[in-house]
């Protein structure tokens, strides 16, 4: 007999796994193969981020590593340092979920937004100290402020259709104490 | 527990990323297999969508029909001069070709494939192709659209192979502007109209000269359409692509053979060995192999 909280929490796991894979199909059909001006916010980041700020638990640390490490694959990236900076970035929120969760949304917002330029800076930097060619600076910066923009019609969406809420207070936890 | 399980998984991805530092070819064919393994079993999805959405597209100018038809019979009406224009220089170039014993380039054959997916990423301008090594396609070879040069093939895998495209920040392309003759280099910076560097005399140099590959460095054959020059706001030249990159449908990839070098000048006189003839069996797997790639 499966436990219903754990089979709830398989189940967004896995939604959250479908999500990520729908993004990326989109993102791989050749529809445009014109550099666009404005670079395109990632997606999958914004459902990373909004998923571990509200259920922490629905994503384990698992799950966002392999994601990114298959969006890193597929998207001629080095393989490996984005999905190591995600891991690192949720797990910087993980551990401060708890502080987060009475936070007005303007509070949330700009801290993910930091984090969401903090970690694509900290990409950079890397890559600037492996001396691997990339992209400059100002297009790192831009493609953080889209990703930020995002982040809040992401978190409307999935508050909206996937009725992913915070835990009440007093719901035990994946370790059995109370929250 | 979970602080070890969090470490380790930190561990693997640095250790990841190193090795690709450190063996970037190995990882490279590792990704390309990777794809090759994933993308392909998508195709079912990939070209009914991206049909629908270039239907749709399609629909939303269904409205100017009529103002596009007349327009094309505008333009019919010059192409048949020009048709005409070139059907002459046509006799008129065999004449001089059968005069002249020319041997063009009889090597220059292609393999078509058609788009399956692009870079999926904001900063990577490349496609793949459902062309691959089993195909024959090697790495560095042009790929073309009907009309102009489209990219480079960089990441070859069993059935798929990846098109970096003249748009993409780490493309580099030797090309020669006409009429004036000069060399240059047509550098890649992630816009829609790469820019012209290492010009010579950029002052012989005007909007709307022809651009095309110049075949220095061997890699790329010689006399590939590129595009026109144009000038940009900050009075730089860059390159309209003749390629349509809105719609990359089906790509050529041509088929290049390295030229044989002449290295040492006795070489041109005489032999310096006595030709031996060749082991009969590799002669008689040659023709099939060229026969099986068409």
């Amino acid at each position: 007999m499966v436990d219903p909280a754990t089979a709830r929490r398989a189940r967004y796991c896995l939604l959250f796994l479908g999500l990520a894979a729908a993004i990326l199909f989109v993102r791989l059909l050749p529809l445009s193969t014109v550099p666009a001006r404005f670079p395109a916010p990632d997606l999958i980041l914004c459902l990373a981020l909004v998923w571990v700020m509200r259920r922490p638990d629905y994503v384990p640390a698992l799950v966002i590593a392999l994601v990114f490490l298959v969006d890193d694959i597929l998207a001629m990236r080095p393989p490996g340092l984005w999905a190591l900076i995600v891991l690192l970035g949720t797990e910087f929120l993980r551990a401060r979920e708890a502080t987060l969760r009475d936070l007005p949304f303007a509070v949330e917002w700009s801290m993910a937004s930091a984090l969401i330029l903090a970690m694509m800076l900290a990409n950079w930097f890397v890559l600037t100290v492996f001396m691997v060619p990339q992209i400059g600076l100002g297009p790192t910066v831009l493609h953080a402020l889209a990703t930020g923009l995002a982040f809040p019609l992401v978190l409307a969406a999935t508050l909206a259709a996937l009725r992913l809420r915070s835990p009440a207070r007093g719901e035990p936890d994946t370790r059995g104490g109370r929250r | 527990m979970r602080r070890i399980l969090i470490g380790a998984l930190a561990f693997v991805m640095a250790l990841t990323f190193l090795i690709w530092r450190i063996d970037s070819p190995r990882v490279e064919r590792f990704r390309a297999a990777f794809i090759d393994r994933v993308v392909p079993n998508l195709d079912w999805a990939l070209l009914p969508v991206t049909k629908f959405v270039d239907m749709v597209e399609g629909f939303q100018s269904y409205a100017s029909l009529y103002e596009q038809n007349q327009e094309l019979r505008r333009e019919l009406q010059q192409m048949k001069a020009w048709k005409e224009a070139a059907v002459q220089l046509e006799q008129q170039n065999a004449k001089l070709l059968a005069q002249n014993q020319v041997r063009l380039d009889p090597k220059l054959t292609s393999v078509s494939g058609v788009v399956l997916a692009d870079a999926g990423s904001p900063f990577r301008q490349s496609v793949l192709l459902n062309v691959g090594a089993r195909d024959g396609i090697v790495d560095g070879w042009a790929t073309m659209d009907g009309l102009g040069l489209v990219g480079r093939i960089s990441g070859v895998g069993q059935t798929t192979a990846r098109v970096i495209l003249l748009t993409d920040a780490s493309s580099r392309i030797p090309v020669t502007i006409q009429p004036s003759g000069q060399k240059a280099m047509l550098v890649g910076d992630n816009s829609a109209a790469p820019p012209v560097e290492f010009l010579e005399s950029p002052e012989q140099v005007r909007p709307g000269d022809r651009v095309i590959s110049s075949g220095d460095g061997g890699v790329f054959p010689a006399g590939l359409l590129v595009g026109q020059v144009e000038l940009d706001k900050d009075r730089r030249l860059r390159v309209r692509l003749a390629a349509d990159y809105e719609r990359l449908n089906f790509l050529r990839v041509l088929r290049s053979h390295p030229a044989e070098r002449i290295t040492a000048p006795g070489r041109l006189i005489a032999p310096a060995v006595p030709p031996r003839a060749e082991p009969l069996p590799a002669a008689e797997a040659a023709p099939q192999a060229e026969a099986g790639d068409g």
